[in-house]
């Protein structure tokens, strides 16, 4: 529940900073209904596991324990941010996070080569590639999970399948049962999974980690939820229909979660809310520290291309 | 003719300019007018129908239906490799990428297909498409959304490669790149989009189309040729202006089409001048801006009065922070003080 509240507060500083043009460019691409994958699936993890994320990446860089305040300064652009304000696609080598995803499927085929390293080197690590329904539909994924099928490589394919590629709705797009039926084409194992449940997510990624582990190949997990804001943030989602927005509420992750951890009585309404007012101040803190960061030096633009 | 419309951040500021068509709703009345015209020319891209991120496409899938204005999947090759089929099967398609740095994912749909099928089959097919290609930096949108690649596309063989830089001649080259029958490259500057420009009569005459391959002398001048293409003929031209007040006389080259190139207007505008300075977003090494210098070197070498030089990217990704990208692209600044470090020689 953590997790998945730090995720929403994270992204919404970054959405307000780029609403108040605090920070230009790029819209911000947010998770709001994604929470509960980027934190299942990292719970499920280990140190020196790896994941890839996608340009919308942000859930899955603060689930896996990143710092919120150089998330926010590499959003700010600053020089103290993780990748030195070169990019946004968040990466710290040392907690085993790679940002991705200006090119949409791009980070699969990489994750599958990184799982090649892992089991060439004789580690027992893991790697991860997130990706969308939408890139799901690119030749890359589907060479990358052939490829992992063949040699038999630690790589978990994660598809979140969030119902949209931009505009275009899932349905649209893909004529099969699910994403996840096509594992059985690639001689992989196939999952469906609620992609709202956190606990569901963290026991399917566990069971591919373990198989992974074991030597077992690679894991295809479609994990099934609704993409509740804008393709990015200054989308206004025109092409979906009142209605429709409304039951796609419903499956808030964070809400669904919420009410569970009432119900059972793990997590009162008052804790959370405690919760969520630790975590605000906690960002805004990332916040102000980003503020004050120093942006690049000139030269800078020249450093890091070459090793 | 050319004030500097792309230096303004708001809106028009003359109340003549709202009548003014912007570059994209040039390109977009060239497309509507010529599907009109030709029942097989359709369009294939993400979000087309719907809300294409620059709104080139706004309003054609009401027009034309959603069998014409073609929503495809992300799946670039697919994408690309049917408009190759489609085009040898008689059909003209048009394919929008959202960014024109996605082209490397579809490449060889392009370059090995589309650019040699017709050589390779003696003759026997043609691949007219056209892929439109927004580009260029300045948004902060990042490495893989903000580059210039149209070298790569030129430096092989059976592509046209197309860069406008007004509204008139975004309208005026799309029906050209529409009308032609072989593989043609339209790159979009995204800064341009939203700019209007004051347009001759021609544009509003639906049968009007560009002569490919015919560059524009935008400023005439005798001291020194710029050759500057999309944005950079703005910026080269606001530096014209104010070089001019100290007496330097620059002439501005637009190209407009990269393939074919437009070498006699380039050459005999050195003659005059005897010095030239490219300008381009490209990167520098081996690209567009060091063909032009060979092209220069080759046939008007005697007219030189000083070493060409050239001005572009140097060959890092553009980065994400302003201030860095900010750096690598070239802009009037730099353009002005090329100059005058020239003349000074
Ligand atoms: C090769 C390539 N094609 C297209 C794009 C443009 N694009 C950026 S995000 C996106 C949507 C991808 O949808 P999905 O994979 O479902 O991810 P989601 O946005 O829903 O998280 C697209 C098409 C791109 N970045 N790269
Ligand atoms: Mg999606």
């Amino acid at each position: 529940m953590r997790a998945m509240l730090l995720i929403r507060a994270v992204e919404k500083a970054w959405g307000d900073a780029y609403l108040t043009e605090e920070i230009t460019g790029i819209p911000p691409s947010l998770s709001t209904g994604q929470e509960a994958i980027a934190a299942g699936a990292c719970a499920a993890l280990g140190d020196g596991d790896f994941i890839f994320t996608t340009h919308r990446g942000q859930a899955a860089q603060v689930a896996r324990g990143l710092d919120p305040k150089r998330i926010l300064a590499e959003l700010y652009c600053r020089r103290t941010g993780y990748n030195k304000g070169k990019s946004y696609h968040v990466t710290d080598m040392t907690r085993g996070v790679v940002g991705m995803g200006g090119i949409v499927p791009a980070q699969v085929p990489i994750a599958g080569g990184m799982a090649l390293a892992q089991k060439m080197r004789g580690t027992d690590r893991v790697s991860l590639a997130f990706f969308g329904d939408g890139a799901s539909n690119e030749g890359a994924v589907h060479e990358a999970a052939a490829l992992a099928a063949m040699w038999t490589l630690p790589l978990i394919l994660l598809c979140e399948n969030n119902r949209y590629c931009i505009t275009q709705r899932d349905t649209d797009a893909l004529k099969g049962p699910s994403i996840a039926a096509r594992a059985a084409g690639y001689g992989l194992p196939g999952v469906v999974v609620d992609g709202t449940d956190p606990l569901a997510v963290q026991a399917a990624v566990a069971e591919a980690v373990a198989r992974a582990r074991a030597g077992g190949g690679a894991t295809f997990i479609e994990a099934q939820c609704e993409r509740l804001t804008g393709h990015l943030i200054h989308d206004t989602q025109p092409y979906r229909s009142r209605e429709e927005l409304e039951s796609a509420w419903k499956h808030c992750p964070i809400l669904l979660f919420g009410e569970r951890l009432e119900r059972e009585r793990i997590l009162s309404a008052d804790e959370r809310a405690r919760m969520n007012r630790e975590i605000e101040a906690e960002v805004a803190g990332a916040v102000a520290h980003a503020r004050t960061q120093p942006y690049p030096a000139i030269h800078e633009a020249y450093e890091d291309l070459w090793a | 003719m050319f004030d500097n419309r792309l230096f303004r951040p708001g809106g028009p500021v003359k109340p003549e300019e709202k009548d003014w068509p912007s570059f994209r709703g040039a390109i977009n009345e060239a497309m509507r007018e010529e599907m009109r015209r030709d029942p097989l020319v359709f369009q294939m891209g993400e979000d087309i129908a719907l809300a294409s991120p620059f709104g080139v496409t706004t309003g054609l899938a009401k027009e034309f239906g959603r069998e014409r204005i073609r929503d495809a999947p992300c799946a670039e090759v697919a994408v690309v490799g049917a408009a190759v089929g489609a085009a040898m099967g008689g059909m003209r398609p048009i394919v929008e990428f959202q960014f024109g740095d996605f082209m490397s994912v579809a490449i060889d749909q392009l370059t090995h297909q589309a650019a040699m099928l017709r050589y390779l089959t003696g003759g026997q097919v043609s691949v007219p498409l056209v892929i439109r290609l927004p580009c260029g930096g300045g948004q902060g949108a990042g490495s893989q959304h903000s580059q210039s690649l149209y070298s790569w596309f030129a430096h092989v063989p059976g592509i046209k490669v197309l860069l406008p830089s007004t509204s008139m001649d975004a309208k005026a080259m799309m029906k050209a790149a529409i009308r032609d029958n072989n593989p043609v490259l339209f790159f979009e500057h995204k800064q341009l989009y939203r700019t209007r420009w004051p347009v001759p009569a021609e544009f509003r005459d639906a049968d009007h189309v560009a002569e490919l391959g015919k560059a524009a002398v935008r400023r005439a001048g005798v001291d020194i040729t710029v050759v500057a293409t999309l944005t950079m003929v703005h910026h080269a031209l606001a530096a014209a202006e104010a070089l001019a007040a100290e007496g330097v006389s620059v002439e501005v080259i637009d190209p407009r089409t990269l393939v074919p190139f437009d070498v006699d207007t380039l050459v005999a505008s050195v003659r005059k001048t005897g010095r030239l300075l490219v300008v381009d977003e490209a990167y520098l090494n081996f690209g567009i801006q060091a063909e032009v210098i060979a092209t220069v070197a080759e046939r008007a070498f005697e007219a030189l009065k000083a070493a060409p030089r050239r001005l572009g990217n140097p060959n890092v990704p553009v980065p994400f922070a302003p201030c860095l990208q900010d750096e690598v692209l070239p802009g009037r600044a730099r353009i002005e003080a090329a100059i005058r470090q020239m003349m000074s020689r």
